[in-house]
């Protein structure tokens, strides 16, 4: 089984979209993995059914019993947040303000308060509308991704890949070059860096791709949108050039990738022009250095 | 040498894991005493972040000469491993724990 992650440093390249049409090219013969939660849309490309769910729990949240709690305000004075507020005469926790750091329980005489794990969001395992398996997540209001969550989301992928015998496991990266992504990237067999002529495309391509060189996964790249700026394009292919990564495909401009998201297709699905070719290509050029 | 492996399962027959911080075992085998020993990293795991530095000071604390492990440490567990005098090898990921070792002693493994 081998691993694909995608990622881009920058937002806005079309690294989801891409993902999704490499998914919808695989169909069942990959798990697709969504390890963008904070902003999870491919469930919106590859409908997935939500068939099971499970909790996610991350961080602490305080709780005031309030039958011991003497009312005496120790803890609002000493939370740093201002997360724990008078309610009708009664001191009570603001849970989006609370950020799970235990001041108040240790200084709360009768012990009234404990720290409790944070319900943060679920994960789920489903099947898209392609009959492939799906590990996604949706995070709860005021929650954040971690490369917790990221683990977690690609641990289940893999045993379900390992399980049922998958050739490919197709990971829609987290963004940034933070934690999340040092967890998206753990294990992967190749990088795929989805990225675009602009200077805020090139900066967090090279950004992006030093954390993928320091991990020595092998890495190619597509540079959407390539006929925006020829100038800072030829820039990203010297660059490519220079770090030997692997240049995929230019993939010119096309307003698909918009009409697409817009209609909850895939731009394979949506459309049959050269643009699908396109990612037919990429998608066999990727297949081929991974030797699947 | 004290050598550390991150590993799937607490078992000298395990499959490496390719993770460095959030890897749920670390097998220690001090190759003077020749005793094997198990770090359980399953409370690291479940750190939201920063799992990299947490695992690599748990490492410290046990005295471990050497890390072999898969993609090796993100960028916060490289600053402080620069600062001790581990060396890591990376690459092991989709070996079993005997095979890095016998990868380690025959000097194919990267050095991170």
């Amino acid at each position: 089984m081998k691993e694909i992650v995608v990622i881009s440093g920058k937002g806005g390249t079309g690294k989801t979209s891409i993902t999704a049409a490499l998914a919808s090219l695989a169909q069942e013969s990959c798990v697709v993995v969504d390890c963008d939660v904070d902003a999870a849309d491919m469930h919106l490309l590859l409908q997935p059914d939500f068939a099971h769910k499970e909790d996610f729990y991350s961080g602490l949240l305080a709780h005031i019993d309030e039958n011991t709690c003497r009312n005496c305000g120790r803890c609002a004075k000493v939370c740093r947040f201002d997360a724990i507020v008078l309610r009708n005469g009664r001191y009570v926790v603001d849970e989006l303000s609370c950020e799970g750091c235990g001041y108040c329980e240790k200084v709360c005489r009768p012990h009234a308060i404990s720290m409790n794990e944070r319900l943060a969001g679920a994960w789920f395992a489903s099947q898209t509308k392609y009959g492939s398996d799906m590990v996604h997540a949706k995070l709860g209001i005021g929650a954040e991704n971690s490369g917790k969550l990221v683990a977690k989301v690609k641990k289940e992928g893999k045993a379900i890949a390992l399980a049922k015998n998958k050739s490919l496991m197709i990971v829609d990266g987290s963004p940034g070059i933070g934690c999340p992504v040092v967890s998206s990237l753990s294990g992967a067999h190749f990088a795929l860096l989805v990225t675009e002529p602009t200077l805020s495309g090139l900066h967090d391509l090279k950004r992006v791709y030093e954390v993928v060189k320091r991990f020595r996964i092998k890495a190619g790249c597509i540079i959407n949108k390539s006929d925006l700026n020829p100038e800072v394009r030829e820039q990203i292919e010297a660059f490519l050039r220079e770090e030997s990564i692997l240049h995929v495909k230019n993939i010119p401009y096309n307003k698909a990738f918009t009409q697409a998201m817009v209609e909850a297709k895939t731009i394979t699905e949506y459309t049959d022009a050269p643009l699908k070719k396109l990612l037919e290509e990429s998608f066999e050029t990727i297949k081929k250095t991974l030797g699947v | 040498m004290k050598i550390a492996f991150t590993t799937k399962e607490p078992s000298w027959d395990s499959m490496m894991e390719a993770r460095f911080g959030r890897a749920e075992y670390v097998l220690i085998y001090d190759e003077q005493s020749g005793q094997i020993t198990f770090y359980d990293n399953r409370e690291i795991v479940n750190q939201e972040h920063g799992a990299g530095p947490k695992m690599v000071k748990a490492m410290a604390d046990l005295g471990v000469d050497v890390i072999i492990t898969g993609n090796g440490p993100g960028e916060n567990a490289r600053a402080v491993l620069a600062q001790m005098k581990t060396v890591i090898y990376v690459g092991a990921g989709e070996l079993s724990v005997a095979e890095a070792y016998k990868a380690y002693q025959n000097n194919t493994l990267e050095k991170f």
